[in-house]
């Protein structure tokens, strides 16, 4: 294999000494200060403001009531936020997982053949189309007497599957985010994939290297940069899964989705905005400040497992 | 031809306005101003009434109507604006939204000197032709106020079914002949009812119509309310579990219910696949496109068991209301009994086809059984108008195995139970 690969120095090198630095660093707070400060009033400061709401009891009208950490014992109490952490966690692990196997999959496939623009085209075509359109469609095509399921019939199988059953539909939920981030995935990771050189796959080649082996000790190494961004955007997107949650439990409100297909984001709108009782948002916000952590932890936990020493050429 | 017409009366009452002079809202303008929210979007028939009657409005009294078409999102405003001390001075929304969002939180304004006051023109007061006994079903605010809606909309639940087909010529009187016509129906090879089994508010009014019908009623307010649970462990409660389970494992339910997705099976019953249909009034518009050639929509309230003592009816009320913070209520409140008078409130009926508590207004043909059953009937809040949060995330879950046919009636009571300690455990 003719991949060096050295270690990068973990750390910027000290800014004392030389004129130069001393510059450097006098200019450091006037470059930084604005756009810190900036950050801190758009990122920072309604993050403290939620958490600060989280200890209150409040319907966004009238007046606060302190309840300390009454609304996180809420949240244990909660059977829809168990519901709600559970999928959530489900989306993230079981859905990533499958996410990103089947878009190494297509990188494999995609790199050797031919017409691979307009298959990632076609495979990214998904990623723009609304998922309202989804929710329709699913009622559609696995509705008992749907395409899906006649086509199942005229394969010979009677014991079609009750698809859209509350009981089935978190999984439902799960394949089509699947299916849409795919090809998203499938686009960043490729475009990485381009820039390594074919010499290294025909010298694999030659060395008798596999289409697995030539994934393993080419591809993968000299995209792990750019997959562990992508493990990364996965997180946090995943504690964002809303919409489609709400497009298949029903679609008019909130309230017509079944506690069991919730998802933290869901969760925390329902309780900002419920269909027909007094509005929580300490709850909320509650429930909000969890999520935030939750998707800090995962993607501490993520960037440590995925921590490589970056290969260079 | 309309939008030029209306948008010529609007420039005229623009020019009255100024006309007149002075500086908005704060100098006493001849007939002041207000700001409208809108639950509906600038299209919808309903819409179209109001705007035709704030025209109207505005051209007779010179008050300067600002309305703003929001559409269902009104729901998430209406929080922030209030905070924001930016209410608007009149919004509308049904009876569940406004009593949680506006009633409930002490947020909604006392409309009693509407109810006193006259519908323009009629020599008659609001109170007399809105019948008191939609309004003391309201839930009460923290003042014990029941008059902080003013309807416009009075929808219910009860059952639909093709006038047109002989098999269902004659309706049921009990819960038991409507088995019996089920069981009828089902020798002929026919379904009995649609159910979309994702929509389980809609299924659960079957369960809360029987429960009062067993149980008298308040039935389910009373086993919400009660934090100990023991409301669960009634026989009657049981009784009524157990219609249901029969109900569902006699196969009475259109088959794919448990795995298709709202609106499927309401669409199914327009076509004819279904002989009834349990839900809102407002079904006959929403299946109207689907309806099968020759179909009659009629209207039976859900039977009578325990000798028939009690026939209460669900009303869902849809109407105005005003934020206690808004700060033109006066023009506001002038303009509600001036929709309420019958040439404008009739559009409600002729075009947006929905009920109004004007039981002097006729309900769209399709809706005649319902008017006069919601006229006769004594009233009473769906589900007893319990939160809709204890419904989504303590009831609902247990309620939906049962209605799936896989949970047996006391399974049920064991979870809805559980359910119900969880929640108060959560929420107490």
């Amino acid at each position: 294999m003719a991949v060096t690969s050295t270690a990068a120095p973990r750390r910027a090198r000290a800014a004392r000494g030389g004129p130069l630095e001393r510059q450097a660093s006098r200019l450091f707070w006037p470059f930084v200060g604005p756009a810190l400060a900036f950050y801190a009033l758009l990122f920072l400061a309604p993050i403290a403001y939620a958490a600060w709401t989280s200890l209150y009891k409040w319907d966004g009208m009238g007046a606060m009531q302190w309840r300390g950490l009454g609304n996180y014992q809420t949240l244990l109490d909660d059977q829809a936020f168990h519901y709600a952490v559970t999928n959530t966690v489900k989306i993230l692990v079981v859905g990533g997982v499958a996410t990103f196997a089947i878009s190494f999959l297509l990188t494999l496939a995609l790199r050797e053949m031919a017409g691979k623009m307009f298959a990632r085209s076609v495979l990214f075509f998904p990623c723009l189309v609304n998922a309202l359109v989804f929710g329709i469609a699913a009622g559609f095509l696995f509705g008992p007497t749907g395409p899906v399921n006649k086509m199942l019939n005229l394969l010979g199988i009677d014991a079609v599957p009750k698809w859209l059953s509350i009981d089935n539909l978190p999984a439902m939920i799960i394949a089509t985010i699947v299916w849409t981030a795919t090809g998203y995935y499938t686009t960043i990771i490729m475009a990485a994939v381009d820039q390594i050189p074919t010499y290294l796959y025909e010298a694999a080649e030659l060395e008798g290297a596999n289409a697995w082996q030539r994934f393993r000790h080419v591809t993968l190494p000299l995209s792990w940069e750019v997959v562990s961004v992508c493990a990364v955007l996965w997180t946090v997107s995943s504690v964002k899964v809303f919409e489609i949650v709400l497009l298949f439990g029903g679609g008019a409100t909130v309230s017509s989705a079944p506690i069991q297909t919730w998802t933290t984001a869901m969760y925390v709108y329902y309780s900002a905005f419920p269909g027909s009782s007094v509005p929580k948002l300490g709850l909320a916000a509650a429930a909000a400040v969890v999520s935030l952590i939750m998707v800090g932890v995962f993607v501490l936990i993520l960037r440590r497992m995925m921590r490589r020493e970056r290969v260079s050429l | 031809m309309r939008a030029p017409k209306v948008l010529a009366a609007g420039v005229v009452a623009a020019l009255a306005l100024t006309a007149c002079g002075g500086d908005k809202g704060t100098t006493e303008e001849k007939g002041g101003q207000f700001t409208y929210w809108s639950m509906w979007k600038e299209n919808e028939p309903q819409a179209k009434v109001i705007k035709a009657a704030i025209d109207k409005f505005q051209a007779e009294t010179g008050t300067k109507v600002t309305v703003e078409w929001q559409g269902r999102d009104i729901r998430t405003k209406i929080g922030p604006a209030i905070a924001a001390n930016k209410a608007p001075d009149l919004v509308e929304n049904g009876f569940d939204v406004i009593s949680s969002l506006l009633a409930s939180t002490g947020q909604a304004r006392d409309l009693t000197p509407v109810y006193d006051s006259e519908v323009p023109g009629e020599g008659k007061k609001v109170s007399d032709v809105i019948p008191a006994k939609y309004l003391d079903a309201m839930p009460k605010d923290p003042d014990g106020v029941t008059r902080w809606i003013v309807p416009y909309v009075l929808n219910s639940a009860m059952f639909y079914y093709n006038k047109a087909d002989a098999d269902l010529a004659k309706t049921p009187a009990t819960w038991d002949d409507f088995v019996k016509l089920c069981e009828t129906l089902k020798a002929k090879d026919k379904a009995c009812v649609a159910s979309d089994g994702d929509n389980t508010w809609t299924n659960f009014l079957f369960m809360d119509y029987l429960l009062v019908r067993d149980n008298g009623p308040g039935t389910m307010g009373k086993i919400v309310n009660d934090k100990t649970g023991a409301g669960w462990d009634q026989p009657g409660v049981l009784e009524t579990a157990k219609r249901i389970e029969a109900f569902v494992k006699a196969g009475h339910i259109l088959k794919g219910y448990d795995a298709s997705k709202y609106p499927a099976q309401q669409t199914n019953w327009a076509t004819g696949k279904a002989a009834f249909h349990l839900d809102g009034t407002w079904v006959p518009s929403e299946a109207q496109k689907n309806l099968a050639s020759g179909f009659k929509v009629g209207e039976f309230a859900v039977p009578t068991t325990a000798g028939g003592a009690n026939t209460e009816l669900d009303i869902i009320p849809l109407g105005f209301a005003i934020p206690k913070r808004a700060k033109n209520p006066e023009p506001a409140q002038k303009f509600i009994a001036y929709f309420l008078k019958k040439d404008n409130i009739s559009g409600i009926s002729t075009e947006a086809k929905n009920i109004t508590p004007r039981a002097d207004v006729p309900a769209p043909e399709e809706l005649l059984d319902a008017q006069k059953l919601l006229t006769d009937s004594p009233s009473r809040l769906p589900i007893d108008g319990v939160s809709g949060d204890y419904l989504d995330k303590a009831l609902f879950p247990a309620f939906s195995e049962l209605w799936l046919g896989k949970a047996t009636a006391e399974q049920f009571i064991t979870k809805a139970k559980e359910g119900h300690l969880a929640y108060w455990k959560a929420n107490g």
